[in-house]
């Protein structure tokens, strides 16, 4: 079809696709382990990955890695409290609402993208170089995609199931409540999933800027004292971490869709 | 997926728009009271949240502070330069793995997963390996939108109607060819969202470097204002920044024929 | 046999398979299929769903690689795409972000034709196909039939020895397409264009056509070549004379036979839970 194909045989294979994959990525550690230890890039700019997963292991004895982690993981699970709460509160009052959700939805829909993180100073003035001013800029940037999607579920409802309430008189609220909000669920879970991935991404951003809080704060430190190698490491065991927060989101999303 | 009364009322009768523009009037009224309340009540610290009148100044000497051009011209470079590296990197890798099915399932799941990661932690090692000059941040601001615009564009390759390929094959089109005449115009769309995205991402990850460590830029005047805890001066840069930014975005999205703001 | 294709056939096909394997085994879409199209001749090739017809249409216009058999043009065998064969396809094919002045003058823009000449050039078929006033129109400003005229018009800018089209009507009304058919009868004959045409639609083959190739359900071979002697010049008229309904006739006495196994087929593979494709 296209003129960049792969030979038949080897495309078909389900397990060479992976192979190719995760074996790029092991040849390129030892690459880069090679010419890093040869000399031909500077171990002081980069160190040899050898070297950044044994310091791991320092990461974790000294610096509590994991005493931090669960400092983030905190952090995250406040302003996701709060997201999901506020969230599907306003979600619901806009749908219920028509009015009100004329005038709001684009403000929302236009917040989605606003580059909130960039007010981190701002948060720091009105909160203090804390964990307060970590957890609002998560909520804030996590919060419109929950208001989002509760309006898209809530509103999006079949028509048959509004009409079985109406059947049984339920008032404008009570129908909400029983009956529109159920059926929305697995998108409102969608909208949190989105919220919460942006309040992680965001959270940890801001503790690497204002120095504070679990493992952006360990990134921002060691890479203040010239410890190469615990920078490089405590990177990538933040990226590893989002990556599984990511992957675990999905899977209870996948799991809470109905059979539709 | 039945099409029977969706309850969804999406068409704004034309009646209707009055009173919407009425509660909007009131929502931004209410919401400028309670601010210049909070400012007056003395509650919160002073200049926490300043009266609208010093905000409003600051924004006026801001845009008549020829020193502030100069900063903005910088960042602007900066972001330009991201997205232009990022940009068509992400294009051209995005083309690739959208032409590929087995490339896109070997490495288009790498991208995916770490799409959604913080970039701004990257920044120790941009510096490392860039200086504290302004390559850091433009490294920062290429790591950062590379990502978004890979992913659009490959999955905006997948969606392009197969005939349309056909049709160029069997006029013996040329790689170059295909590309530009056929593939590129096909997939505007999901290119322009692609790089909107980019932009903001762009955007984040090069102010958040400049806070972080630099002598020029929005961002280091952002923090410049925070140290000497000149808020109205810092609500001004940010109110400012983000008007730019959703003019920008609009901007773009306009290029692309898209009206409406849209949420990816 | 090539001795007697020099009774100068433009297009020869000769024994043309085409088999792939599938999750439930080997399946064979073309089997053995040859034929010659002598110039300026309409040659239909009909047949029922799943005949392989359009796997055919897609070996003689080069899309096709994996494939046993010959295809040449004028003597020259041909392995992809081909400069003598344009190809219409069956689905909306032109490009929406080009105007019809556009679209047409495409396959002259890739051969590098200086801009002035491409628009004359391409106002020429415009005409022929009837859209003229419609240069500067988007396809999404035109009504589909109109589209599919503008891809016609597209593909003879090229001036391509043969024209192939595969059931480029399909998807239009059937007042259109006949209209259609009308005015590509009239180019074939003013440009003398030899056409070979992919249809399961009996009337349209008839109506256009100076043979018939009839085949057979997969694996699809020929079964029969039907000479069709109406007198020409042909148009949309010709549809209720009498001959012409014998021709009908006789065409889908072999037809159904084919597309009663057809139907069989689809509904033992329903039965068995629908797994095949």
């Amino acid at each position: 079809m296209t003129s960049v194909s792969t030979p038949a045989h080897v495309a078909q294979n389900p397990y060479n696709a992976q192979i190719l994959g995760w074996g790029s990525i092991v040849v390129f550690l030892l690459a880069a382990e090679g010419l890093i230890r040869l000399g031909f890039i500077s171990q002081f700019i980069v160190p040899p990955p050898s070297e950044i997963a044994v310091s791991f292991g320092r990461l974790v004895a000294e610096e509590h890695i994991i005493r931090r982690f669960f400092y983030t993981v905190g952090e995250c699970l406040a302003a996701g409290a709060m997201i999901t709460v506020c969230g599907v509160a306003v979600g619901v009052l806009l749908a219920r609402y028509n009015l009100l959700r004329q005038a709001c939805e684009t403000w929302v829909a236009a917040l989605a993208s606003a580059p909130f993180v960039l007010a981190y100073p701002l948060f720091m003035v009105i909160f203090g170089r804390n964990a307060w001013a970590i957890i609002v800029m998560g909520f804030v940037s996590g919060l419109p995609p929950v208001i989002l999607k509760t309006i898209e579920g809530i509103s999006g409802t079949r028509r048959v199931l509004v009409n079985v309430g109406r059947s049984f008189n339920l008032s404008g609220t009570q129908q909400v409540w029983k009956i529109l909000f159920p059926a929305a669920l697995p998108t409102i879970f969608v909208g949190i999933r989105l919220g919460l991935v942006f309040a992680l991404i965001n959270i940890v951003g801001t503790e690497f800027l204002i120095n504070f809080g679990g493992l952006g704060q360990l990134i921002a430190d060691l890479a203040e004292r010239y410890d190469l190698a615990g920078t490089y490491a405590a990177i990538c065991f933040v990226i590893l971490v989002s990556i599984v927060f990511f992957v675990t989101l999905e899977q209870i999303e996948r799991w809470l869709r109905p059979v539709d | 997926m039945a099409e029977t009364g969706r309850l969804t009322h999406t068409r704004a009768a034309t009646s209707a728009a009055n009173p919407v523009l009425l509660m909007r009037i009131a929502l931004v009224l209410a919401l400028l009271t309670i601010w210049e309340l909070l400012a007056r009540s003395g509650w919160l610290y002073r200049d926490v949240v300043p009266s609208l009148f010093k905000v409003g100044a600051a924004v006026m000497e801001l845009l008549s502070n020829g020193d502030y051009y100069f900063n903005l011209g910088v960042t602007a470079a900066e972001i330009g330069v991201a997205l232009l590296i990022g940009g068509l990197s992400g294009i051209a890798i995005g083309l690739l793995l959208g032409a590929n099915r087995f490339l896109a399932r070997a490495y288009e799941p790498f991208l995916y997963y770490l799409g959604p990661t913080p970039k701004i932690i990257f920044f120790p090692v941009m510096i490392m390996w860039f200086g504290v000059g302004p390559e850091s941040k433009i490294a920062l601001g290429t790591l950062s939108c590379f990502f978004p615009v890979a992913l659009s564009v490959a999955a905006g390759m997948r969606q392009i109607d197969k005939v349309l390929i056909r049709v160029g094959t069997s006029f013996r089109a040329t790689i170059a060819q295909m590309v530009f005449k056929i593939y590129l115009p096909a997939m505007r769309h999901p290119i322009i969202n692609g790089v909107r995205l980019g932009f903001g991402f762009a955007l984040i990850g090069t102010l958040l470097a400049e806070t972080k460590l630099s002598n020029k830029g929005i961002g280091f005047l952002i923090i410049q204002a925070y140290s000497t805890f000149d808020m109205p001066r810092m609500y001004a840069m940010l109110i400012v920044l983000f008007v730019l930014a959703f003019c920008v975005n609009a901007a773009i999205g306009r290029l692309g024929g898209l009206e409406t703001i849209k949420r990816t | 046999m090539s001795a007697a294709a020099a009774n100068d056939a433009i297009l020869v096909a000769e024994n043309i398979a085409v088999r792939y394997d599938t999750a439930e085994g080997p399946v064979t879409a073309v089997d053995d299929v040859s034929f010659e199209v002598k110039p300026g001749e309409f040659l239909s090739v009909i047949g029922p769903s799943g005949c392989g017809k359009s796997t055919l249409f897609n070996v003689i216009g080069g899309l096709l690689g994996q494939h046993q058999g010959v295809v040449s043009v004028a003597g020259e065998t041909i392995s992809g795409p081909h400069k003598s064969i344009g190809m219409v396809f069956q689905e909306e094919s032109t490009f929406p972000w080009r105007t019809v002045i556009d679209n047409v003058g495409f396959p002259l823009e890739l051969v590098g034709m200086p801009k002035a000449k491409r628009a004359e050039r391409a106002r020429y078929f415009i005409k022929m196909v009837g859209l003229d006033g419609f240069e500067n129109r988007y396809p999404g400003e035109l009504s589909g039939g109109m589209r599919q005229r503008v891809s016609l018009a597209r593909t003879l800018a090229s001036e391509p020895k043969i024209l192939l089209m595969d059931e480029p009507f399909a998807a239009l009304d059937e007042q259109t397409r006949l209209l259609l058919g009308d005015k590509v009868l009239q180019i074939q004959q003013q440009l003398k264009q030899t056409t070979l045409l992919i249809t399961h639609n009996i009337t349209e083959a008839v109506q256009m056509s100076d043979r018939i190739l009839v085949m057979t359900y997969r694996p699809g071979k020929v079964k029969r070549i039907v000479d069709i002697n109406l007198p020409r010049p042909r148009n949309s008229e010709i549809v209720g004379s009498e001959a012409f309904g014998r021709y009908v006739a006789q065409i889908w006495n072999d037809l159904r036979e084919e597309a009663s196994r057809g139907m069989k087929d689809a509904e033992q593979s329903a039965l068995h839970g629908g797994e095949t494709q």
